[in-house]
């Protein structure tokens, strides 16, 4: 609360003085950006190197390993960590660990504690080994209903082994209904502002990554969730392979570049869908003559919609960490620097 | 319309696995060669069947034998099998230093191998192979899970020390049976070392493929062969040569059973550029097949068979393509059509085409198996909905099936009888006749009392069920409709319920009707305790009582907890557990309700009487302890909540008006203010469940998940009146304890 006021009246203080200065921003954005890294080998190429460093200043939220349930074992193991081939001396990095629904599922109370002590070491012992010093630690699952008990009893535990602080991420449909799905017992949240629609094979639905009518359902609670809340945008596209009505698969490799193929493709009646004319493989992807390809796309513009209609509705924090997803599949050219500083100075 | 009985219409079994079987009505089994069976069409797992899939023990059997048949059945298998997969590489080291004397004990739980009939010679030729081979396991044998433990996942190195060995005793090996086995280990030696090798640059430089290519033809083109040649393509393939990679894979695929499962994991073509290439490398027509078979197994069956027919119209490997193609087009998946106008037209020219397609090579009659064609094209043209046609089709297959084939004429009738069901329209005495034998048999088929293995018959059950419920019901005959998909609505008029008593007692029944409720799941005595159940709710419990008592053993069973309880806060849980005097069968408390109601009416012991009754009356509803008594087949089992009631009867089982009612009378006929008090808080339960309910029945809730008028205190009337008439009593106090809403309200 003492915060909230604070941030307030500097944010009034802040507002005069831009005004006196004839400014149109009410208040100077404290945001800083991030970029999350997800794949499983770490290499960048000097595009994202370059982007790194000038947007985010080196800041990197990198997915270290996920925490799958073993069926075979019937135990919670680690899986695809992430091979690091970089020297990372010179990056400020934040572990990130994905862990699944089902494992908390499966994981009874009594055995939370021994996965928060694994799950720390693994991430100390990587860490470790690739010079890599942190003093926040992300962890990033979808929890439900029948797993908030076990993963919150985990976080706890977590906290308890890393003495780190630590920081949850935390669904839209989380943030609405907190009173059912809790609140996770750490001490920042990390708000993903995108995946907000389902994936349908309809092809008039709107975009499922982002679309401003699917948030704003949702955006009106922030303002009292109880965690301080850091933002994930998204700086990804998608096609969605949609065949005899149902969704075949998801690729973030085909894009408007593949689809615009007239001797492969023609584009329906609907905006942004395409139909195959031809069965054939196209990069190891095979695609029927009928099947629909739905390309669902985060453009500059739409990400800077997204961020203005976001950052009305978040109670002020100063700050505030906006992490762009992810690093390894943005669209080059077409996203520029100045696009990620125009959109973080929403916040 | 809500149903609670679902007959044969459930798709997915129950323990959350998805049986393929379901859906279908044609059998892979009856048409396609057993050793392609992996790849039988199969919606939600990589392979249909039990298939060993694990890679490090595929081919054990295999080399036991090869082991057996080169030591002419001097070493058991049993021996061999544990020297060979068991034994660990110190075991193996004991057995060796054993059979040189060096070791004084034989080693534990291992074969005996001094007492093998193999000469020395023999013997340590075959030890120091074994030494040799279990050495290259450390890099050859591929855990794949992480474990917390393991400082690092990543791969072994390929010691070098190895591969001069291995090359020094291939070099040195005169056997042609042993040398193969060196020359195997050094393929595989020589792919894993490129493997490990920094770059594709230097991976390019290994020695895998010259060497492959100057031994390749000193050996006979056996399993070990095949299994080298999957390691060059593999090799190929991390060179990105996916042409090469690919064509070799569709050899090893084409060699033999075992290999396909591996070789079709692999096979995995790029752009149609390279696909293209490997088309080019294959070396006869025969080879072209292999490949198209795997494009067709892989993605599409269709294109495959088209290809596959133009090269040889009698390939055995378009066998496995049209099961493919059919089973697929029968499986209803989780389709989700909302753009139906573009969905449904591309699906149709789909259909259309792949029947269309089946058809014309049923007509040329130029494959190895016609009656498969004609019967493929005929399912696939009553699918499309193209019902004369498949006739002509199915009448022609008819004429050419194998005799004496059980599975195969078991399949001809599946599929004869669906499109008869398709074409009807009608349905009168005559038909009725002709349908006698095969429900009959369908009936029978899914009794298990006439088994015909690997026969798919559930699709033409449900298509039975649910054809036939639906013409009897646009002729207006409920009674028949409902027999063969029993309904909820039925039930909700007695004169049905009637209407099907008279035809479950009726003697001398025809033998359509006798075939017909074969596929009614309801008994007499459920539908005596159902009018019971229904007059129960209406205050009729008079006549409620002797229909009860005909429910027979539907009627006796014990509630869990005592229905005529009550408490200030409803505990199903606590009731159930509470100790119980009496136990309460449904007959025993209608007839216990009954003579309360009498006394009620003869004037005696009115408050304690009507205060029993309004609890009853409480308990038979969705929140009261007696839930089992109004739940069943008809009604439904399986509610937790009010909404999934069957809508028909949700208002009845929910209302708490009845019980509000006599908790009124009791409270009229009250002597003191705590009993007023009591009666009063109770009639206040029954006000908050209507309130519940009219959030639970709310339009605008159906598609919530979420509720926000459930987090406010529900209060009405009867809230107030405790507040304003009863502050004073003991009982008042009692549920301030123990109701939270109450004190919250209060406190205001």
């Amino acid at each position: 609360m003492h915060s909230k006021i604070k941030a307030l009246i500097f944010g009034l203080g802040c507002l005069l003085l831009c005004c006196a200065l004839g400014c149109n921003r009410p208040r100077t954005s404290t945001a800083v950006a991030a970029f999350y890294y997800w794949k499983t080998t770490f290499h960048l190429d000097k595009g994202q190197d370059t982007l790194l460093k000038k947007v985010a200043g080196n800041r990197l939220y990198l997915r270290f390993f996920d925490v799958v349930w073993d069926e075979q074992s019937q135990q919670a193991v680690p899986n695809a960590i992430v091979g690091i081939k970089e020297n990372m001396k010179s990056l400020k990095v934040c572990p990130v660990v994905y862990l699944t629904n089902k494992t908390f599922e499966h994981t009874p109370l009594a055995k939370t504690d021994s996965l928060a002590f694994k799950v720390n070491e693994l991430v100390r012992k990587l860490a470790a080994a690739n010079q890599i010093s942190y003093e926040n630690v992300q962890l990033d699952c979808d929890w439900s209903l029948g797993t908030k008990e076990s993963y919150f009893s985990f976080l706890k535990a977590f906290k308890k082994y890393s003495g780190k602080k630590l920081e949850a991420t935390i669904r839209l449909h989380q943030v609405k209904y907190f009173a059912r799905t809790g609140v996770p017992p750490v001490d920042r949240g990390l708000l993903m502002f995108y995946n907000m629609g389902k994936i349908l094979p309809d092809l008039k639905a709107p975009n499922s990554i982002y679309n401003a009518a699917d948030a704003a359902k949702y955006l009106n609670y922030l303002k009292n969730y109880i965690l301080p809340l850091d933002v994930a945008l998204p700086v990804f596209s998608w096609s969605l392979q949609i065949r005899s009505g149902k969704v075949i698969q998801v690729y973030a490799q085909i894009d408007r570049k593949e689809l615009s193929d007239h001797s492969r493709f023609v584009h329906t009646g609907t905006k942004n869908v395409y139909q195959a004319i031809r069965s054939f493989y196209m990069d190891g992807i095979y695609i029927k003559r009928g099947d629909y390809f739905k390309f669902e796309e985060i453009s500059p513009l739409t990400l800077d919609n997204a961020a203005k209609q976001l950052s009305t509705h978040l109670a002020p924090l100063e700050k505030r960490n906006i992490i762009y997803y992810e690093l390894s599949t943005i669209h080059l050219p077409e996203f520029q620097e100045k696009d990620f500083q125009e959109v973080s100075a929403h916040f | 319309m809500t149903t609670a009985l679902t007959g044969g219409l459930v798709w997915a079994c129950a323990d959350g696995d998805y049986d393929d079987s379901q859906y279908s009505n044609f059998s892979p089994e009856a048409f396609v060669d057993p050793q392609y069976s992996p790849f039988f069409y199969a919606s939600s797992v990589s392979y249909y069947g039990n298939v060993n899939d694990d890679s490090n023990t595929r081919y054990n059997e295999l080399v036991v034998k090869e082991w057996e048949t080169h030591l002419k059945g001097k070493v058991s298998s049993k021996d061999l099998e544990v020297l060979l997969f068991k034994a660990s590489d110190k075991g193996l080291d004991s057995v060796y230093k054993y059979s040189k004397g060096k070791l004084a004990v034989r080693p534990a739980g291992l074969p005996d191998v001094k007492s093998f009939q193999l000469s020395s010679k023999e013997l340590d030729t075959f030890l120091s192979y074994l030494l040799l081979a279990k050495s290259c396991e450390s890099f050859a044998v591929q855990k794949r899970t992480y474990y917390w433990d393991e400082k690092k996942p990543a791969p072994t190195g390929v010691p070098t020390e190895l591969g001069e060995r291995l090359l020094q005793e291939y070099q040195s090996t005169k056997d042609i049976f042993m040398k193969q086995r060196f020359w195997f280990q050094l393929v595989r030696y020589y792919y894993f070392q490129e493997l490990a090798a920094a770059g594709p640059e230097q991976q390019g430089n290994g020695r895998l493929v010259s060497f492959f290519e100057q031994s390749r033809n000193l050996f006979p083109k056996n399993l070990m062969y095949y299994r080298a040649l999957s390691y060059l393509a593999g090799h190929y393939y991390q060179q990105k040569d996916y042409a090469t990679a690919n064509y070799l894979y569709s050899l090893s695929y084409d060699f033999s059973a075992d290999m396909k499962i591996p070789s079709k994991w692999s096979f995995h073509p790029q752009n149609e550029s390279d696909w293209e290439k490997s088309l080019k490398l294959a070396k006869n027509n025969e080879e072209k097949i292999t490949l198209w078979h795997m494009l067709g197994i892989s993605n599409d069956p269709e294109r495959a068979i088209d290809k596959i027919y133009a090269l040889n119209p009698k390939s055995e490997k378009l066998d496995l393509l049209l099961s493919r193609l059919i089973n697929g087009s029968e499986d209803p998946g989780d389709r989700y059509f909302t753009d139906t106008s573009s969905f449904a037209a591309t699906e149709r020219k789909r259909m259309d085409h792949n029947a269309e397609l089946v058809g014309r090579i049923a007509r040329n009659n130029n494959t190895a198996k016609p009656y498969f064609w004609n019967l493929g094209a005929g399912y696939l043209n009553t699918l499309s909905g193209h019902y004369a046609l498949a006739r002509t089709f199915y009448n022609k297959a008819k004429t050419q099936l194998p005799k004496n084939d059980k599975l195969l004429s078991a399949q001809y009738k599946i599929l004869d009888w669906t499109l008869f069901l398709s074409q009807l329209k009608k349905i009168d005495a005559q038909t009725e006749k002709e349908m006698v034998g095969p429900i009959n048999w369908l009936a029978d088929l899914r009794d298990g009392k006439d088994t015909i293995s690997n026969l798919r018959f559930n699709r033409a059950v449900a298509k039975s069920v649910e054809t036939l419920s639906a013409l009897y019901k646009k002729q207006g005959n409920l009674l028949k409709s409902n027999c063969f998909s029993s309904n909820t609505a039925f039930y909700t008029t007695n004169q049905n319920v009637e209407a099907l008593k008279a035809l479950l007692s009726k003697p001398g029944k025809t033998a359509f009707e006798l075939a017909m409720l074969r596929y009614y799941p309801l008994k007499m005595e459920d539908l005596y305790y159902h009018q019971a159940l229904m007059l129960v709710y209406k205050e009729k419990i008079d006549e409620a009582v002797p229909l009860m008592e005909k429910a027979g053993q539907k009627a006796t069973f014990n509630l869990l907890g005592n229905p005529f309880t009550i408490h200030i806060y409803d505990c199903h849980d606590c009731d159930f557990a509470a100790p119980q005097k009496k136990k309460y069968t449904p007959l025993t408390f209608l007839k216990t309700m009954q003579s309360i109601k009498a006394e009620i009416a003869a004037g005696k012991n009115v408050f304690n009487n009507a205060y029993l009754l309004a609890n009853a009356y409480y308990n038979i509803t969705h929140y009261g302890n007696a839930r089992l008594f109004y739940q069943n087949e008809i009604t439904g089992t399986d509610a937790t909540q009010p909404t999934d009631i069957p809508k028909e009867f949700r208002l009845t089982f929910t209302s708490g008006k009845l019980a509000e009612k006599y908790y009124l009378l009791a409270r009229a006929n009250a002597s003191t203010k705590d009993q007023k008090a009591r009666c009063t808080y109770m009639a206040s339960k029954c006000e908050r469940n209507e309130i519940y309910n009219s959030i639970y029945f709310s339009k605008a809730n159906e598609k919530k998940y979420y509720w926000e008028e459930f987090s406010m205190i529900p209060s009405g009337k009867y809230f107030a009146e405790l507040k304003r008439d009863y502050s004073q009593t003991q009982y008042y106090k009692e549920v301030l304890n123990e109701c939270g809403y109450f004190r919250k309200y209060a406190g205001k």
